[in-house]
């Protein structure tokens, strides 16, 4: 492979962001990609890489300047040429997958025309052609139907379908240079398994070259040939990626592996949590959860749909359990009934004290946008009478240094804050009332993987501290693992395994917990 | 299906909204037909007659009852004021209004929309600033006073159309069309304003979203991108908005009517009220609610062609 010729080479690479006052994000960076090959970019948010990605298509958001260096492709420098002569290069020798395939798809077109327009902007082909091109294309990304799926619009396909969507689009015109930043990020953890082969697949099948960008080094592990760890804009290590996981030479590298085993391990923090447990805080009989959908038809009825068949579960005091199981399979609805926001039940909850506090998986959608920090924390406080305006600013004040936040931090809004301290606030939140019963509602999904760690590590303080007991709700089986001292693993609905963690994770018993883990990237 | 019948049934019940408050309206306000035709020297027993051949001494709920079941057999009555039926009075009027609302809302989405998106790819550039400004201005201006500058500058002092004249439609389609363009062009101009307006942030709204990257990133070209992927999904709130100035477009021709001495519904509700004429203005008013809710009946429709998250499964 180290034969092959480069294909893209990016020589003394400098990207600039802001209008008056420019700030490099990228210095100087060179690399090259052979023909062929898929080199994996790594880094942690902010680290450049995405920034670098997108300069290779000159794509960059509005203020974004490449201030130095050359990107050549094919014996051309793409720095150079002209926004005519770009257009021509984009999506035919150079396309590119995005994260989040739910905002990168026009909403308002249907997925077949959207991939089709490929065929429009860089093909000669007749209508028909395209069509069965199309096809073709929906096909070997591994969707069946393909003529159905033709007619759909982004929002009713799945998560997993619409990224496969967004590869059919990048692969259509068959280009020599697959740009794939952070593909999987967004999905759960089988599909992204999915997704890893199907790229893995279309790179040998049809000799596609890919440049893989992701913060995830366990998802990079099996697929890139080579690697490059990105930090702060510069390269801190690069080569074959067996030597880099085997030994990491650059601290930043060995931090970068050590917080994604902190995420899949298991032997942190969860010591002292079987001296604490005495009675049960949360009993679940028999618990059904509907939601009604509206009646197609006019006078058909509107229809209950179950989506929580039937569990039971008790949560003693002190303890962590963990709800486990893909998109879909019902579990932030369980987290929703047990916190009261749904109320079309049957069965028995017996909750323990109050109602127990939540942690939504989104930190951004859950904090109201043009409100300050301090007002957020403070509003459950309100709703307690009794507490004077002083004394609030004072448990605001507690609170926000308890998970490590300044607190200068209560009159910001939640704009100016990162993905990490949003998440914090969040927890904060749930913290202020001092409850003592906690669910997780996916806290960490949305987070890079090293603030991942650092929020993993606050909520075991947390938890011994004020000796909290947490429902924490995941899709991330390494999560679960570091976090939790019972698992439940749910599946369609229903818990179809539950257990100790340890005995789960080295004996499961049902066949889509044996899935779950397999999926694991390692 | 389902749907069609829920707006039918809404368009029903708005219309019956409608006419009562009209009508009850009418109860309200001092004077009658009765005092309209007989002048403020009549006496009361002039009057009684009057009213008792009228059937106007009759119980509210009585006459309201006799009114909504004539209404609704398309028998609006005779007009207190001319002394013909309501519906040849409105069946002249109607075509006049009609046309002005249409050529009005012809000019505000001929007008915005390139306006729209030129202001939206050249964000800041001196045209946006231009017309920025000028949109400023002219939301400000309500209709009848630009009806007065329009008179002004293209009647008397360029003198491309006779101030006051009107050619009816029968006499010549042609030069009624030419006369209409002015009060037209008085109604839509500050809606013009307000949609570019809207449009264009709309338009750069989008513009931040990632599929907006993803089509980038496809080889499409700027133009492209805004035609085929962005004016798409701006349009969403666009339209919602542009069916209230379509109603509010009507409104506005009532009084433009006025400026322009256009014989259309306008002038004749305006007078009929004056006159206490009730079934002028019951019929006007029943018209004018319908039209507005038909309009609004159109938008739905159009609102769930082009965003399909909202289309009913």
């Amino acid at each position: 492979m180290n034969k092959k010729p480069d294909l893209l080479s990016i020589q003394d690479l400098s990207i600039s962001f802001g209008e008056r006052k420019k700030k490099e994000v990228v210095h100087k960076i060179s690399f090259s990609v052979k023909q062929g090959e898929i080199l994996g970019v790594v880094g942690e948010s902010g680290s450049g890489k995405s920034v670098t990605a997108l300069s290779v298509l000159r794509l960059l958001a509005e203020g974004g300047e490449i201030t130095n260096g050359c990107i050549w492709f094919d014996g051309m420098d793409l720095t150079k040429l002209s926004e005519s002569e770009m257009v021509k290069i984009r999506g035919d020798e150079i396309s590119m997958v995005f994260q989040e395939p739910m905002t990168s798809l026009n909403p308002v077109l249907t997925v077949g025309v959207q991939v089709e327009e490929m065929l429009l902007l860089h093909s000669k082909k007749t209508s028909e052609e395209r069509k069965t091109a199309v096809y073709e294309m929906m096909r070997e990304v591994g969707l069946k139907n393909p003529e159905l799926i033709y007619s759909k619009y982004p929002h009713q396909l799945s998560g997993g379908m619409r990224q496969r969507i967004m590869i059919a689009l990048a692969m259509i015109c068959k280009p020599r240079l697959l740009i794939a930043d952070e593909p999987t990020t967004a999905l759960d953890v089988t599909i992204q398994a999915k997704i890893l082969a199907l790229l893995k697949e279309l790179n040998q099948k049809h000799g596609t070259t890919i440049l893989f960008i992701s913060h995830d080094l366990t998802v990079v592990r099996n697929l890139c040939d080579r690697l490059i760890v990105l930090y702060d804009g510069q390269i801190v290590e690069s080569g074959e990626s067996r030597d880099i996981f085997q030994n990491p030479k650059e601290d930043y590298t060995k931090k970068l592996l050590a917080a994604a085993e902190i995420v899949h391990d298991s032997s942190l923090g969860r010591a002292s949590i079987t001296s604490s447990v005495s009675d049960a805080i949360l009993e679940i009989k028999d618990l059904k959860v509907y939601y009604t959908e509206s009646g197609k038809r006019i006078f058909q009825k509107k229809q209950r749909k179950e989506v929580v068949k039937g569990i039971s579960l008790e949560v003693m005091q002190g303890e962590s359990v963990g709800i486990v199981g893909e998109s879909g399979c019902g579990k932030s609805t369980l987290a929703k009934a047990i916190t009261g926001l749904i109320s079309d039940i049957e069965g028995e909850i017996l909750r323990k004290e109050q109602k127990p506090q939540m942690v939504f998986q989104d930190p951004y959608g859950s904090l109201n946008p043009s409100k300050r920090i301090g007002w957020l924390l403070e509003e459950p406080l309100k709703l307690q009478k009794g507490l004077s305006k002083q004394e609030r600013e004072q448990r605001v004040e507690e609170i926000l240094q308890k998970v490590n936040l300044p607190t200068e931090f209560k009159n910001r809004f939640p704009r100016d804050l990162s993905g990490g301290q949003r998440q914090r606030i969040a927890i904060a939140r749930a913290m202020i009332l001092h409850p003592k019963f906690v669910v997780l509602d996916e806290p960490v999904s949305a987070l890079d993987v090293t603030v991942q760690a650092q929020v993993l590590e606050l909520l075991k303080n947390l938890k011994q501290e004020f000796k909290l007991t947490y429902l924490f709700i995941s899709h991330d089986m390494g999560v679960i693992h570091s976090m939790c001292d019972r698992v439940c693993v749910m599946y369609q609905g229903e818990i179809v395994e539950r257990g100790r963690t340890e005995d789960v994770f080295q004996n499961p018993t049902h066949d889509y917990t044996k899935q779950l883990l397999s999926s694991v990237p390692k | 299906m389902k749907f069609y019948i829920k707006k039918l049934i809404t368009l029903i019940i708005t219309l019956l909204f409608v006419s009562f408050i009209t009508f009850f309206a009418f109860q309200v306000i001092p004077g009658d037909s009765a005092v309209a035709k007989l002048g403020m020297d009549a006496t009361e027993e002039q009057l009684f007659e009057l009213r008792e051949s009228m059937g106007l001494n009759d119980p509210m709920f009585v006459r309201y009852g006799r009114f909504l079941k004539n209404a609704i057999t398309g028998d609006f009555g005779t007009s207190t004021q001319y002394n013909v039926s309501v519906g040849s009075l409105i069946s002249e009027r109607l075509p006049v209004t009609a046309w002005l609302a249409a050529l009005s809302v012809l000019f505000m989405v001929v007008i915005s929309l390139p306006l729209g998106l030129l202001c939206a790819r050249k964000e800041n550039g001196f045209l946006d600033r231009f017309l920025t400004f000028l949109s400023q201005t002219f939301m400000a201006v309500p209709p009848f006073f630009l009806g007065i500058i329009i008179t002004l500058i293209f009647g008397i002092v360029l003198k491309w159309f006779i101030p006051g004249k009107f050619i009816p439609i029968s006499q010549d389609f042609g030069g009624f069309l030419s006369y209409m363009v002015f009060p037209a062009f008085a109604v839509s101009i500050p809606k013009v304003a307000m949609l570019t307006k809207f449009l264009k942030t709309s338009l750069l709204r989008e513009l931040s979203f990632d599929y907006v990257r993803t089509a980038r990133s496809k080889g499409l070209k700027k133009k492209q991108i805004m035609t085929k992927h962005v004016l798409k999904n701006a349009l969403i709130p666009v339209i919602t908005f542009f069916g209230m100035l379509i109603a509010d477009a009507l409104a506005g021709s009532i009084v433009v009517e006025q400026v322009f001495n256009l014989p259309g519904m306008g002038r004749m509700l305006v007078t009929a009220i004056a006159n206490r004429d009730f079934s002028v203005v019951s019929a006007a008013v029943l018209y004018i609610a319908g039209i507005v809710i038909i309009i609004n009946f159109i938008v739905d429709m159009t609102y769930q062609k082009v965003d399909p998250r909202v289309r009913i499964s």
